[in-house]
């Protein structure tokens, strides 16, 4: 009963976030600076983290191809399939998920406990847009930015693999890169990605915009703030996943 | 005028007001005391629309608040200014931007008009000069003061405060109280300050209204409030050997 209670809530706060727009000339300024506090902010973790995965990718699958009936080129193609299919977009969001999501959650959650929301109130400010779309429609523009830088990082990590551990020669590994390339392969990567962002920031929105009591309340909402996000992921992921590409 | 009709609101089937009717005077401190948990902000809260009354009308000027939609409510908001306990200053703005949000959101006035507006508020509570510092950089009753200066921003009718003396040193709650008295009469603003600090009473209550288990228990002013014979209310009055004192002086 409890979710669907929560669910209920969700959607009642994302009509009301979208029912009453805020003046635009202030959502602007606040897109600009969530779009660097919440995307740019991210760019370093997703470039370390992408970086190695490209690079375990390329390793792993080296390592498993013990027939000489498989071609070489096939840790390139790997490689490039596993970053744009999956790690760019999922595994990237899920990280987000926690490191985004747990910001979102504590920032409107502290400022619920303070009574900033009840401030914005009491000014006649729509407090669910004011707080919650900006932060939306930014990452909704930056996260596919992050995803394609991921997906460029991984395939180079993959590629500095070849190069200097020798499993696979780099020509190899390019030619894998390269091989049987479909462009539907990004736009199924970038339309689960803007999924995902609406939900990497809606959720904990939610949680943070719902809290009741003080700092103990505000950890509790981050913690399922994270947890739900990451859970609906998943979801989202297979029905993409089986509406798109089966 | 503020003028509130049989208010009464419950929470999960516990009853926290019941029938309350007051009527807050333009140009007066109003004063909401009561223990703890007796209903004094959630009476205040019904009164700005934070929370829903379950019964009962909210008439500002005579207009019925709680009939309004949400919409129309933005209009009677935009002249109320309202000081929480805590200050609620925004804390990824600077003091500046704070007291100019609700200019930016309600006023059409130059960048050189809000900065003079800003400037001027700030000067009235006696906190010219810290425009560029964050809230988190300044002092509780800085921050409240900062707090009444953006109420005040918008030049408001009705002017709302919780607890504002709550967590301040002696000196800084005297301050504070002046403050609120002082722009309540220059203004000539409906003013509705909940406490429980007898020395606020004492100080700046026009209108006191003790509030005893969700009912309105009483109402005079500060002179007749230590002349009480209600036992309730004299159990609040006169908790500290102070009052005590007081009382035992006539």
């Amino acid at each position: 009963m409890k979710i669907l209670q929560n669910i209920g809530e969700y959607f009642i706060l994302m009509g009301r976030t979208f029912s009453q727009p805020t003046k635009a000339s202030l959502i602007r300024k606040q897109i600009f600076f969530e779009m660097n506090s919440l995307g740019l902010g991210s760019m370093g973790i997703i470039t370390i983290i992408s970086a190695f995965m490209g690079a375990v990718i390329t390793l792993q699958t080296a390592s498993n191809i013990d027939s000489a009936l498989i071609p070489d080129y096939t840790v390139g193609f790997t490689a490039r399939q596993s970053m744009i299919l999956e790690f760019s977009t999922t595994i990237i969001a899920l990280i987000l998920a926690g490191k985004v999501g747990s910001n979102i959650a504590s920032e409107i959650g502290m400022m619920r406990v303070t009574e900033q929301i009840d401030a914005l109130e009491i000014m006649g400010v729509n407090s669910a847009s004011y707080l919650i779309v900006p932060k939306i429609i930014a990452t909704v523009i930056i996260n596919p930015f992050l995803a394609i830088w991921s997906m460029f990082i991984g395939i180079s990590g993959g590629y500095l693999v070849a190069e200097f551990s020798g499993v696979v020669t780099t020509d190899a590994f390019i030619e894998g890169v390269q091989l049987d390339f479909k462009m539907f392969s990004i736009y199924y990567a970038l339309i689960k990605t803007v999924v995902f962002a609406f939900i990497i920031t809606s959720i904990p929105a939610y949680y943070g915009y719902s809290v009741k009591g003080g700092a103990l309340e505000v950890g509790v909402a981050s913690t399922k703030g994270v947890v739900t996000s990451s859970i609906v992921i998943l979801i989202a992921n297979y029905v993409i996943t089986q509406l798109l590409l089966i | 005028m503020i003028e509130l009709k049989n208010i009464s609101k419950s929470f999960n089937g516990k009853e926290i007001l019941h029938g309350i009717d007051v009527i807050y005077e333009k140009g007066k401190t109003n004063l909401i005391i009561g223990a703890s948990g007796s209903g004094k902000s959630v009476l205040t809260k019904c009164t700005v629309g934070l929370i829903e009354p379950d019964q009962g009308q909210v008439l500002y000027n005579g207009k019925d608040f709680t009939a309004m939609k949400l919409d129309d409510r933005k209009e009677i908001r935009k002249k109320i200014g309202m000081l929480f306990q805590g200050g609620a200053l925004f804390d990824s703005l600077t003091v500046e931007e704070n007291i100019k949000f609700p200019l930016r959101m309600h006023a059409s006035m130059t960048e050189k008009e809000m900065q003079d507006r800003v400037n001027f508020c700030l000067g009235r509570v006696d906190m010219s000069g810290i425009n560029d510092r964050f809230p988190a950089e300044i002092s509780g009753g800085m921050q409240k003061r900062v707090g009444i200066a953006r109420a005040i921003s918008l030049s408001p009718s009705y002017l709302f405060c919780d607890e504002p003396n709550s967590g301040l040193d002696p000196g800084t709650s005297i301050l504070i109280d002046n403050l609120i008295k002082e722009l309540t009469e220059e203004f000539q603003i409906t003013t509705v300050v909940v406490t429980h600090d007898m020395n606020s009473v004492m100080e700046i209550g026009d209108h006191v209204i003790f509030i005893h288990k969700g009912n309105k228990h009483w109402e005079g002013t500060k002179d007749t409030i230590l002349k009480t014979t209600n036992k309730e209310l004299s159990d609040l009055v006169f908790a500290s050997d102070l009052m005590k004192k007081v009382r035992s002086l006539g």
